[in-house]
This record gives structure tokens, C-alpha cells and sequence, in this order.
């Protein structure tokens, strides 16, 4: 049985979700009042995972904390076709890793902006605007010439893999934190193929998008 | 309506009766909704499964909720508030989901602007004119729609930036010390053609400048070739790059 101690407005959480909807892994959620209760600083909390942070997973009694190390838990375990996480081809560790870093960095920067627009966390929001538009267009360049070179994800590999996922959340989020997607066309048309990845999961701001032709005929 | 979002008065009412283009027709895609903007006015940009494209002012007349949030089923736009569907090409709202049984009356309708697709472009012109966009383009020639850069600086910055020198070159196999032709294509602020010779060998890109703002623009490229020897990944990437230092430019002009 799996347990996700989950808040559903945190980006993090939320990719986390997505990544399971995609594996149809089924999971319970005990929802944290993080904001403003901050729940996740609560003594029962802090008792199951000291370091306060979520998402918090618990799969059978192994506890995994952080989005990175709950994706490669999950595409360890519960992913036995290994395409979430792909490293039959040698080049794919290094370029999911490079993504990462990126989901990473995009956390820092639109998500921070996020969560100080919207929960008035501390951030000096105008460098957190700035790094992800700096991030942004680097993405959307990358993403226009992998679509002119047939490709529609992130790693070029034929089907999405967990750098998609990470980095959708905090790309899809931005506009909350005042980081407009207009510019970024190529960004954009990527958004609208993550969510026809089957069995895609939406959240708040985050909606379905209309069947493509393909899926119809 | 909101006031539109341009300082200068001026450039708003010579530019707004004149075609722009606002993408790359191949980045329109089917059940997409591309959000655009010109002159401070922001555009849902969609295709229908006919292939014909709409260009329709951002904003439901329901709520005012942005259309590109919505959804392309292919026939209509769905607003994502409210459900309200909108017909591709009249833009008449067809069906409110609030009220099942009600045929919507005809003056629930989308704001429609001027959409036509020339030169591998989608054009769009702010008033009702329907003369199609004209580019004059040299017969037998290779053309080739570089990536569109999106720079903070205001289009007449960057036709400066662009005729104060900007040098290309053919494609990575020639060196860029031949130099560059730059010029407004008869006396357009908009549009800079920029030719380059070497040898037998001649090429020009055409900037195309679209106005997102005072002080935003999309550099759109145009790339004219009649001997392509280097393959077209690379052309582009090329031209990316040189245009992309063209952005870094003005923007910090």
C-alpha cells in the first residue's frame, strides 16, 4: 500500500501524483494543511519525517522524501517496462539527469515565485521571475528544434520520461507567480502533449486538454 | 475592452490596419490554442481540423476569461470557465451549457481579426480589412521560415539593431566576413531584408517584425536560398544562433 502525505497546491506533490496517475499506481493521500496551518512543521509530522519537507511517500515502510528521490522510487519499483526512466540507452541517464537539474532549478525559481504571489512565502521575486524566464527560453528553444527534429519530449526518446514530468508542474504553474508563457510558443505546444499522456492527472490551474485527432480516429 | 497596451498613439493607428505575421503556420497546430499578441492586443490563434485558422481577440464575452486556456475540439473553441462554445470561422457561440434548451442569440460572438496564411506564415491584421498580406519573393527560390526569437525590446530597436550592421552568414559552412546588405523593405519599419553575397552563391533573410507591444517584438525570419548545400538542421540552428545575438543585442540597446 502506498501513502502519500500530499498538499495539494505544492507543485512537488502534485508531480508526484502525476507520476503515479501515469504508472496507474493506486495510493491513499493524507492531506497536510501546509499553508496556512503548516501542518508539515506539526509534531506528528515531524515525528515521520524530520526534515519537515513534502511529498512524503511511505510504500510498504520505505519512506522516500523529495520529488527526485520519490520519481526514482517509483520508476524502480512500479515501472517494469522501464520506459518512465529509460537506461537501456546510454545516452538517457545523462540527458534525464540534465532535466532534472532543470525541474530543479525551474522549483527554485518559478515555483518560488508561486508560493510568494499566492502564499506569501519570502523570495526576491523579481530574480525568481527572471531565472525562469532566463530557464524558459532555454526550454522552448530546446523543445522547438527536438519538435523540428521529430521529436516530441524533453530526453528524445519516443515517449515521455521523468524529466517531462518534472518539469510540467512548475512550467504549468508559472502564470500564478507572474511568469507569462506567451513567449514560448514551443513551451507551450509541449504543456498540451504532456496532457494527453494517458491517464493524466489534473490539479488546481492544471487542466485536461481536448482529445487530439489521433486519439479519435 | 481594456485600452490598448501601446505608449505611442501614433504607431498604433498607422500598424493597425496592416498584416503581421504572429507564427510560424506549421506551429499552429490541430487541437492547440496558440496565445498571441500584436500591438498590446492579445490573440487565440487556432486551427480547425479543415485546416482553416482563427484569429480571435483573447477573451470570452461571457467573462473575459482568456480563450487560450480553453479548449480546440476541432469545430469550436470551449471556453474553460463557463463551458460557452464558440463556432471556428463566424466565432457565433453555439451551445451555453448553463442553458441547454436555448439556442445562444447571434450576438454572442467572439471578436474576430483578419487571419491569413502566406509564406509559410500566419498573418494577422487588427482591423476588418480582408487584402491579403504581399511579400515580394524571388521566383525559384529555396524558402525556408527560421525560428521566430521573441525579444523585450521594441521593434523599432531591433530594425536599428538590424541595419546598423547586422551580418549573417549564408550557413555554418561560410565564414560571415562577407558583409551584409541590410535595408527596410520600401520604407516599412517592419520589415528588413538582409542580403548577402559570396560568390555564386547569394541568400537573404527577411526580418519580419511583429509588434507584440511598445516593448516587446517577434523576430520572424524569412531565409531565401537557391543553393542549400548544408542540411536544414543546421541552416537553422545557424540562423538561431545569429538571431538570438540579435535579440541580446537589443535588448540591451
Amino acid at each position: 500500500m502506498i501513502t502519500l502525505y500530499d498538499f495539494e497546491l505544492s507543485a512537488d506533490c502534485y508531480t508526484v501524483r502525476l507520476m503515479m496517475a501515469a504508472l496507474r499506481v493506486s495510493f491513499r493521500r493524507i492531506e497536510l494543511d501546509v499553508y496556512p496551518g503548516r501542518e508539515h512543521e506539526s509534531p506528528w509530522f515531524l515525528k515521520i519525517n524530520p526534515s519537515g519537507q513534502l511529498p512524503l511517500l511511505d510504500d510498504d515502510g520505505i519512506l522516500r522524501c523529495g520529488v527526485q528521490a520519490i520519481l526514482g522510487h517509483l520508476t524502480g519499483r512500479h515501472d517494469p517496462g522501464g520506459r518512465w526512466y529509460p537506461r537501456d540507452d546510454p545516452e538517457m541517464p545523462a540527458r534525464v539527469a540534465r532535466w532534472l537539474e532543470v525541474a530543479a532549478r525551474l522549483s527554485a525559481t518559478a515555483g518560488s515565485a508561486r508560493l510568494h504571489d499566492t502564499m506569501f512565502y519570502a523570495a526576491d521575486i523579481d530574480a525568481c521571475r527572471g531565472g525562469a524566464h532566463a530557464l524558459f527560453r532555454a526550454l522552448d528553444e530546446h523543445l522547438w528544434f527536438a519538435e523540428q527534429s521529430g521529436h516530441d519530449w524533453l530526453c528524445s526518446a519516443g515517449h515521455p520520461t521523468i524529466a517531462d514530468i518534472a518539469c510540467f508542474p512548475h512550467v504549468m504553474l508559472s502564470e500564478e507567480g507572474g511568469v507569462s508563457r506567451l513567449p514560448y510558443p514551443a513551451i507551450r505546444r509541449w504543456t498540451d502533449r504532456v496532457k494527453r499522456i494517458p491517464h493524466f492527472a489534473p490539479m488546481s490551474g492544471i487542466f485536461n486538454a481536448s482529445p487530439s485527432r489521433s486519439a479519435l480516429t | 475592452m481594456s485600452a490598448i497596451g501601446l505608449t505611442a498613439a501614433g504607431e498604433t493607428s498607422a500598424a493597425i490596419d496592416r498584416w503581421f505575421p504572429v507564427a510560424r503556420g506549421e506551429e499552429v497546430v490541430p487541437r492547440h490554442i496558440v496565445q498571441a499578441q500584436l500591438l498590446g492586443r492579445e490573440i487565440a490563434l487556432w486551427r480547425d481540423d479543415n485546416g482553416l485558422v482563427n484569429a480571435w481577440e483573447n477573451r470570452c464575452p461571457h467573462r473575459g476569461v482568456r480563450l487560450s486556456i480553453g479548449l480546440n475540439t476541432g469545430t469550436e473553441l470551449h471556453c474553460r470557465y463557463h463551458g460557452w462554445r464558440y463556432a471556428s470561422g463566424s466565432g457565433q457561440c453555439t451551445y451555453i451549457p448553463a442553458h441547454p434548451g436555448q439556442k445562444p442569440a447571434a450576438t454572442m460572438r467572439v471578436g474576430r481579426f483578419g487571419a491569413a496564411e502566406a509564406h509559410g506564415f500566419v498573418w494577422v491584421n487588427l482591423s476588418d480589412s480582408t487584402e491579403p498580406p504581399l511579400l515580394s519573393t524571388p521566383a525559384g527560390a529555396q524558402m525556408t521560415t527560421l525560428r521566430s526569437i521573441y525579444a523585450r525590446a521594441p521593434a523599432s530597436t531591433v530594425a536599428d539593431c538590424l541595419l546598423r550592421g547586422y551580418r549573417f552568414a549564408l550557413d555554418p559552412t561560410v565564414a560571415a566576413d562577407s558583409p551584409t546588405d541590410a535595408a527596410l523593405v520600401a520604407g516599412d519599419p517592419y520589415t528588413v531584408r538582409a542580403r548577402v553575397h559570396a560568390g555564386q552563391r547569394e541568400a537573404s533573410v527577411t526580418f519580419l517584425l511583429q509588434p507584440v507591444s511598445a516593448s516587446h517584438t517577434v523576430i520572424h525570419g524569412l531565409l531565401t536560398m537557391y543553393d542549400v548545400t548544408a542540411d536544414r538542421l543546421a541552416v537553422l540552428r545557424h540562423h538561431n544562433a545569429q538571431m538570438s545575438a540579435l535579440r541580446d543585442t537589443a535588448e540591451r540597446a
